[in-house]
């Protein structure tokens, strides 16, 4: 059923998109590639599983609760990997790269500690009810997962194009050194930064564990290299690049699942990145973030 | 003519960086290019280096046209460059640079590199004597293990000139050679460049010293806002009204900045 | 007598040397400025080639591993030609995506690869060479050695040679004309351009003699293992080689044949522990890249060493 299958695609699609914008506000703003993003939004599917499954809290408490784990996560990690190595001489575009991936390494295994190798199923109430509209039918997961994904887009992107701090924000992203000279406390934006993209990441968390109904400690790293696809297919750093790119990336698996073959499934992201470096390095949206809102 | 620049322009995005450009170089001589910040002169160096390519008119260098030829290939043919804000292999030794330098007048490939053959021998004791050749030149024979990075800036700017002289170039294009330099530093600059003239090299040179561009050039090209404002010896220059009104304009500017 | 020749040694012995291989092929891209995280999937390019020429057409192994390291350097050129137009995290990024295409490759194209199983009965190294020193009449029980011993002896002694030529190579080709352009262009890529560097020429090269190297050591890798399957080419085996380099220096050839050594022993030592291992290990890279960013060994690090050693312990 193809609008069926436009229907997964989009809900997948969203949830990458999420998944991506965790990557890109870092990117932008730090101009690093944050490896850890993938297992801060993991944990943050655990947080799910365990406060709705095992102490049976509703599914908003299990949001909030998801959001305050990966904002600490995200807090500490700006403050023990990242900020040791801002402005420190000799240190290259790698050492970032290898913290980071330090961290993903270090909560993956802790997860598998804690929570043991195997996938946890993620319940809601609502998981199994669907409504008939004509011949199509839609589960009410993928209409939640739809709905907080657009209101978290377009709340990010009203946060950043109206607010102070947003503003802040974009004006650290262009340059650094300019917007502290202008008053900006950089310091702090960059944390609010790292915080609120691992925020992000908690709340895609649950959607993906809702809409698969299920969570392993390996979810950060396959969601994450597609989150890291995604980015360099919008543009890195571009809010509407990384929305964009998401549904993309979910639309054209659901397809390719539906009518093709599905083991190649996983590829479809590199390939595609491939695809564009070559025919277009900057991405679908130029290379700013400040330049494609 | 060694160097034939005609009817160069460049536009970027709209913006005409050089419009209609034309001089000749001869052999032999030390050519100046000035004019005020944002007159073109060192797009002017970036097109002659292919690092953009002019949106209309040639430049023949050697009786040749070397418009979209490959940088490292206008390099083999004899021109090569230094940058007005310095460009080293800062982690290298002084004596690399200049060995780089000399990239293009070698030839040795993987295989001999790594089996060290007999030319390849020959050829890096050549490079090495000729690398301490030049840093002698340049004054810098006893910093020839330090690393560029932690020279002084003198000593970087001259470092830079003899590594583009690696290359035995037939035209050496110098920008702002002197900026940043004091009075003595500028006069061992200025026996420098003339002592690379007296090897028959060619100069084209940028500069901001108005002083040592007199006393140092035989001719001149002033451009002022991408266009040729006037051509001549240093005497005419001088001379020019329009020249001065460019000049004293612009300094104004530079005074209420 | 000879008890001290353990299997279990020299298994570790050869993976490290194996780790070394795959340190060094990052290492020399890196060397002209290119992070590229394309390793695993050439090593599994090498793996693969090699295996299936010598089962299903009985190649000698030696030829097998040739080619499985010359396609993989092959496909090195081919990739790292349009690569070239990407930098830094970008490339990191498409060669990473590469790694995972090929991959997916394995596990999908059943008929030839068998899919995740991987292939058993790769001919292994060690067997062979046993069956040749034979054929010369000569038996490991001659100089008081088991079999497996002596198996494991010579696999071992091979990969040491192989490794040292490869450190060698690349140490020589360092000190000439073409590593000076690496690592002008890994300096400053527009002005040994105008230097006369043909940076397109150079940066393939790098990247494909990376390239080779990674497929190299993965056709070692699977006539030493005697069965490959996809997950030992998977992103974890990409980070796993990009750490060996890094942690150990990137800067210097030594501190990838360092960082091999110590991180491929550190899980051994840690197996008291072997729970935490990865947790200490993730802790051990954040603290290492706080403290020592460039990696352990770096130049002025050996420079010191060398001038302790010329003045005698003196002055530096």
């Amino acid at each position: 059923m193809l609008l069926e299958q436009l229907i997964n695609g989009i809900t997948l699609g969203s949830i990458y998109a999420i998944v991506a914008l965790g990557f890109t506000l870092v990117f932008g703003v730090l101009g690093i590639i944050n490896m850890a993003h993938g297992e801060i939004f993991m944990v943050g599917a655990f947080v799910g599983v365990m406060t709705t499954g095992v102490l049976g809290w509703p599914l908003w408490l299990a949001f909030a609760a998801s959001i305050v784990v990966t904002s600490i996560l995200g807090y500490l990690l700006e403050r023990m990997t990242l900020r040791p190595l801002r402005g420190k001489k000799g240190v290259s575009h790698l050492a970032p790269l290898i913290s980071t991936i330090g961290v993903s390494i270090l909560l993956e295994n802790l997860s598998h500690h804690i929570f043991g190798a195997g996938n946890k199923p993620f319940r809601t109430e609502f998981a199994e009810i669907s409504i008939e509209i004509g011949q199509v039918t839609v589960y009410i997961v993928q209409i939640v997962i739809f709905a907080i994904s657009i209101i978290l887009m377009i709340g990010l992107s009203i946060w950043l194009s109206k607010t102070k701090a947003g503003k802040a924000l974009r004006a650290t992203a262009e340059n650094l050194e300019t917007a502290s000279i202008l008053g900006v406390d950089t310091k702090k934006i960059i944390t609010l930064t790292v915080i609120i993209a691992s925020a992000m990441g908690g709340i895609a968390g649950i959607l993906v564990g809702m809409a698969f109904n299920s969570v392993s400690p390996q979810m950060g790293l396959a969601i994450g290299l597609k989150g890291l696809a995604i980015i360099i297919l919008g543009g890195m750093g571009n809010v509407k690049g990384a929305m964009v790119g998401g549904l993309l990336l979910g639309l054209s698996e659901t397809f390719l699942v539906a009518y093709g073959d599905s083991g190649y499934r996983d590829a479809i992201a590199f390939i595609m990145i491939i695809l564009i470096l070559l025919l277009r390095p900057q991405g679908i949206f130029g290379s700013k973030m400040a330049e494609g809102r | 003519m060694v160097l034939d620049i005609k009817n160069v322009s460049k536009n970027f995005g709209g913006i005409h960086a050089l419009k209609n450009v034309s001089f000749s170089i001869k052999q032999g001589e030390i050519y100046g290019l000035i004019g005020p910040n944002g007159a073109g002169k060192t797009t002017m160096f970036n097109l002659i280096t292919n690092i953009f390519e002019p949106s209309s008119g040639d430049i023949i260098f050697d009786s040749q046209t070397i418009t979209g030829l490959k940088s490292h290939k206008i390099t083999e043919k004899g021109i090569c460059r230094t940058y007005q804000n310095i460009r080293l292999f800062s982690q290298m030794t002084a004596l690399k640079n200049v060995m780089v330098g000399g990239h293009s007048r070698s030839s040795s490939g993987v295989f001999s590199s790594v089996f060290r053959t007999k030319k390849q021998r020959e050829e890096e004791i050549q490079l090495n004597q000729k690398a301490e050749d030049l840093l002698e030149l340049v004054g810098l024979l006893e910093h020839k293990d330090t690393l560029a990075e932690n020279l002084a800036y003198g000593q970087q700017r001259r470092l830079e000139i003899a590594r583009a002289m690696a290359s035995n170039p037939k035209l050496l294009l110098l920008d702002e050679p002197a900026a940043g330099m004091n009075e003595k530093e500028t006069d061992s600059l200025y026996d420098l460049i003339k002592m690379i003239q007296s090897k028959g090299i060619t100069v084209l040179i940028i500069e901001h010293d108005m002083p040592l561009v007199m006393k140092l050039c035989d001719r001149i090209t002033v451009l002022n806002f991408g266009e040729k404002l006037a051509e001549g010896t240093p005497t005419e220059i001088q001379n020019n009204e329009a020249v001065i009104e460019a000049y004293l304009g612009k300094e104004e500017e530079y005074e209420s900045a | 007598m000879l008890d001290f020749i353990n299997p279990y040694y020299l298994q570790i012995g050869s993976f490290i040397l194996i780790n070394i291989l795959l340190a060094v092929s990052v290492y020399v891209p890196l060397s002209s400025g290119q992070l590229s995280l394309g390793s695993a999937g050439f090593m599994g390019i090498g793996a693969y080639t090699s295996a299936l020429l010598t089962i299903n057409f009985d190649l000698p192994i030696f030829l097998g591993v040739l080619a499985g390291a010359c396609l993989a350097g092959i496909l090195g050129i081919i990739v790292g030609l349009p690569s070239l137009r990407l930098t830094g995290v970008y490339l990191a990024i498409a060669t990473l995506g590469l790694g995972e295409v090929i991959r997916v490759i394995f596990v999908n194209w059943e008929s030839l690869t068998r899919g995740s199983i991987g292939l058993t009965g790769v001919p292994q190294i060690g067997r062979e060479l046993l069956n040749l020193v034979r054929g010369f009449g000569f038996e490991p029980s001659m100089i008081g050695l088991k079999n497996n011993q002596f198996v494991f002896l010579l696999v071992f002694i091979l990969l040491f040679l192989i490794v040292l030529a490869t450190i060698w190579f690349v140490v020589r080709q360092q000190n000439s004309r073409v590593g000076r352009s690496f690592s002008s262009i890994q300096m400053d890529e527009k002005a040994a351009e105008s230097m006369g560097i043909n940076i397109m020429y150079f940066k393939v090269l790098s990247f494909a003699q990376g390239a080779f190297l990674a497929g190299l050591a993965g056709a070692l890798f699977a006539h030493v293992m005697g069965y490959i399957s996809p997950s030992d080419f998977s992103y974890h085996r990409a980070v796993e080689i990009l750490i060996f380099t890094v942690f150990g220096g990137s800067e210097v050839i030594i501190g990838s044949v360092f960082g091999a050594i110590f991180l491929t022993l550190m899980p051994e030592l840690l197996r008291f522990v072997s729970e935490y291992r990865y947790i200490i290990y993730g802790i051990m890279l954040v603290i290492l890249m706080a403290v020592r960013p460039q990696g352990i060994l770096d130049i002025h690090l050996l420079g010191r060493f060398k001038g302790i050693k010329r003045s005698k312990g003196g002055m530096r």
